[in-house]
């Protein structure tokens, strides 16, 4: 029986942290939080539950179901369930193809920053100086110290993505390392990674709690957390927020990879998955939340920080040109000082009036970063402003290398295991050399992304190879199973494996609400596509030290399109080449018959 | 003949105001923040300050000419403010009307900077020369890269857990493979579909169940 020679988890404690390590990423630490900020603060919430409720959990437990039961990779999944729809498989393959080459660049820059978190004073903390020695580099004194060190020690970014540069040897060579690390978690199989997952799971929350604590107490942190906590529930009537809810929920449960399904077919197929896939989800979901309170309290003390520095600035420049003494203008009376200075004074007032900045706080933390930037900028400018900030940021940046990493085991499983599952390959490679090949090939690949214009081109893998596909791959599969495999057929394969049929509620959502909020969701990118022009990047421009608006060239929309077609081609792509590989069979089949009788 | 005296006395200190003038081509403005500097450990900047700054920078030139002549006359100071922010000139010696010019002034005090703020327990940042430009410290650039050497150690106890247990297991699967062969020499005599000769000479067959009632299935011809 093909049952027993498949290896399984050694527990069912390491299936769920496997999922877990995979689901909480970097999107829980870097998207979540930008999205409340957007959307509202605390009111993003809303919102964001119930679409956990609807859409994400019964997607999740559908995904774990087809894995444990059908106990393949994706491809021998889909082929099992519909043979017209083993494209859904290949396809979702090919996407986590895409992901793994792109995903793994984010472990090369935190293991980059870690490794420079050892030094005596913290290499972005200051700027570097210019060659004699007067004045600091002219990009870093426009732009900021952390700036300068993200894009041009870091990235040595170039200012277009036509531009291409050379390879950065500094990049290429942590992203060489971070392969290795994957290699090192996967070599022995997915169901071995099982050892790994206790750390990368329970890693993070230990530095996210020891965050919280250091953060809560941070001089400003209220600031942050006040701006989170209140609620601007009119910002609930713009349907965007509902749309990114729904999208957010569906990318941070890794729906649609593959990864789900290959975890779970190494379950035993009586495993309670159903108790499992909601622990996961609620897990995952208050992960964010807890993020987001971390990073909302250094967004406060960075604000406050920004902000104080502004009032110091202003505070020096009056004193310096009235010549004052030196503490007769403090924070409260700056205002004062400023209305009066321009009565008494105002030709001399006028001469610094350009130099004034307003110092404002709410416009200080309504500056909502995400992504790379937030991580890698924000978070390491806070660091440095903090006490003791070389052990503050080696503990970050070890954190954000466990959920990297955690997350690319389960882009590699979904890629690895219907690789496996294949019995040619398996019958004329050991598993070491075909993941061994496997990780070369992806990191070759991955080396155009460390190049000078590499983090152009990551930006584009980011925002297209992973998100309207998967959207596209999770309506066919949720559409496959309740319409064509049979909602009645899927049920009764979930009673063998659980003891129990499926709830009302989640028939309900797996075949009307969730393929209605993905259509929906479908439609909306589409239009928003179409509708949006060419599509636009953030060129760092190191003259102004600033980023600017840049549109792409043909051949990076080119690469979009590939992107995008080369995924969700492979649904009908198959669907057509079985039709013909069986009609082909039915015609030999009746020439067989008919040359019988 | 007093009055006389008087005059030239009274009109010295005027000589001296009017060569020290705000916005000078050879005077430079100072600006002290003792407070941020000191905080509470802040003293009050008096005449008797004042006298230390003059001497402070009749060292200065003296050290950068090398003329032993220098003295604390040679340092005017005016429009002091509350700030405490002044300007000064320093008048040559030699010729107590003519001052020395800017970029001497400069020289002289970049290369005592040090002693200069010292003598004031400030740094360059709190005693500011208006245009001469403080010269920042180079960050210390050791020789390797600390963070290649980090890197070293990481990628070293990568590869060797790769090699661990790419070579474990092979050795295993070689492992297997021997006892997997021992197992099958272990089994005594000859093997015939993994039943061994001997129980079957013994018995008159074995009865095999899955033909026993498939008599009554056979359509009768």
């Amino acid at each position: 029986m093909v049952e027993d020679s498949r290896p399984s988890w050694e527990n069912p404690m390491q299936f769920v942290l496997a999922c877990v390590s995979y689901a909480v990423g970097l999107g829980n630490v870097w998207r979540f939080p930008y999205l409340c900020q957007m959307h509202g603060g605390g009111g993003f919430l809303i919102p964001y539950l119930i679409m956990l409720v609807v859409e994400g959990l019964p997607l999740f437990y559908l995904e774990l179901a087809i894995g444990q039961h059908m106990r393949q990779g994706s491809i021998g999944a889909w082929s099992a369930i519909n043979p017209y729809m083993g494209g859904v498989g290949i396809a979702s393959v090919v996407v986590s193809i895409f992901l793994t080459i792109y995903y793994n660049v984010i472990n090369a820059w935190a293991f980059w920053y870690l490794f420079h978190s050892f030094q005596g004073t913290l290499p972005w903390a200051e700027c570097p100086l210019s060659s004699n020695l007067t004045t600091y580099v002219p990009e870093c004194e426009k732009s900021s110290s952390t700036d300068y060190f993200w894009y041009r020690e870091t990235l040595n970014i170039s200012s277009s993505i036509e531009d291409h540069g050379g390879i950065q040897m500094g990049q290429a060579l942590c992203l060489v390392l971070s392969w290795m690390v994957v290699y090192l978690c996967v070599l022995r199989g997915t169901e071995a990674t099982g050892k790994v997952v206790y750390f990368t799971a329970t890693f993070p929350y230990l530095v996210m709690i020891i965050y919280l604590i250091r953060g809560v107490t941070l001089h400003g942190a209220l600031n942050g957390l006040k701006y989170m906590f209140t609620p601007k529930l009119s910002d609930l009537a713009d349907p965007k927020a509902w749309i990114d809810a729904a999208t957010q929920i569906l990318f941070s449960l890794g729906l649609g990879c593959g990864s789900l399904i290959a975890f779970a077919s190494y379950n035993h197929h009586n495993n309670n998955f159903e108790k499992q896939a909601i622990v996961v989800s609620l897990i995952n979901s208050a992960t964010s939340i807890f993020a987001s309170l971390v990073t909302f309290s250094i967004y406060g003390f960075k604000a406050t920080f920004n902000y104080e520095s502004c009032l110091d600035r202003t505070q020096l420049l009056l004193i310096n040109t009235f010549d004052l003494t030196e503490d007769s203008i403090k924070p409260d009376n700056l205002d004062d000082w400023i209305s009066h200075l321009n009565a008494s004074f105002p030709d001399k007032f006028a001469t610094i009036s350009s130099q004034i900045e307003g110092c404002d706080l709410e416009s200080e933390l309504d500056t909502a970063v995400e992504g790379t930037g937030l991580a890698f900028i924000v978070y390491s400018e806070a660091i440095k402003n903090m006490g003791l900030s070389q052990l503050w940021s080696v503990l970050y940046f070890s954190m954000l290398l466990m959920l990297g990493i955690g997350s690319m085991l389960g882009n590699v499983a979904a890629i690895i295991t219907p690789l496996r599952d294949s019995a040619f390959l398996t019958r004329h490679f050991r598993k070491e050399t075909l993941i061994g090949m496997m990780c070369l090939f992806c990191c070759l690949v991955g080396l155009s992304f460390t190049t000078r214009s590499g983090n152009y081109w990551f930006t584009i893998f980011n925002d297209y190879a992973a998100t309207f596909s998967l959207l596209f791959i999770v309506l066919i599969e949720i559409i496959t199973i309740c319409y064509v495999y049979g909602l009645k057929k899927f049920e009764k394969d979930i009673e063998l494996m659980i003891g129990h049929r499926p709830h009302w509620y989640w028939k309900i959502t797996w075949s009307v609400v969730s393929p209605v909020l993905i259509i929906g969701l479908f439609i909306f990118y589409t239009a928003d596509y179409i509708m949006g022009g060419t599509p636009t990047y953030q060129a760092w421009d190191s003259n102004l030290g600033k980023t600017v608006t840049k549109e792409y060239p043909p051949y990076a929309q080119a690469v979009i399109g590939l992107l995008l077609v080369t995924s969700m081609i492979c649904v009908p792509l198959v669907a057509l080449i079985t039709f013909i590989k069986k009609k082909k069979e039915q015609a030999k089949e009746s020439k067989i018959i008919t040359t019988a009788t | 003949m007093l009055a006389r005296v008087l005059l030239a006395l009274s009109l010295v200190p005027a000589l001296a105001l009017a060569l020290c003038q705000p916005d000078g081509q050879d005077a430079y403005k100072v600006r002290l923040s003792i407070k941020t500097a000191l905080g509470a450990n802040a003293y009050e900047w008096n005449e008797s300050e004042q006298f230390l700054f003059r001497a402070t920078l009749a060292f200065a030139m003296r050290k950068y000419t090398g003329q032993e002549t220098f003295n604390v006359s040679s340092v005017i100071v005016c429009d002091e403010t509350p700030r405490v922010s002044f300007w000064f000139v320093v008048t040559n010696p030699n010729d107590t009307a003519t001052l020395i010019p800017k970029n001497a002034v400069e020289e002289a005090i970049r290369l005592s900077r040090n002693r200069i703020n010292s003598a004031f327990l400030l740094s360059d940042k709190t005693l500011q020369f208006l245009g001469i430009p403080p010269t920042l410290a180079p960050p210390s650039q050791p020789s390797l890269p600390v963070w290649l050497i980090v890197f070293g150690v990481v990628m070293g106890i990568v590869t060797t857990g790769i090699l661990a247990l790419i070579i474990s297991g092979f050795i295993q699967r070689k492992k297997k493979d021997i006892e997997d062969e021992d197992e099958e020499e272990k089994q005594e005599g000859i093997m015939e579909n993994g039943i061994s000769c001997e129980t079957l000479e013994g018995k008159e067959g074995v009865n095999n169940g899955a033909y026993s009632h498939d008599e009554d299935r056979l359509t009768q011809l």
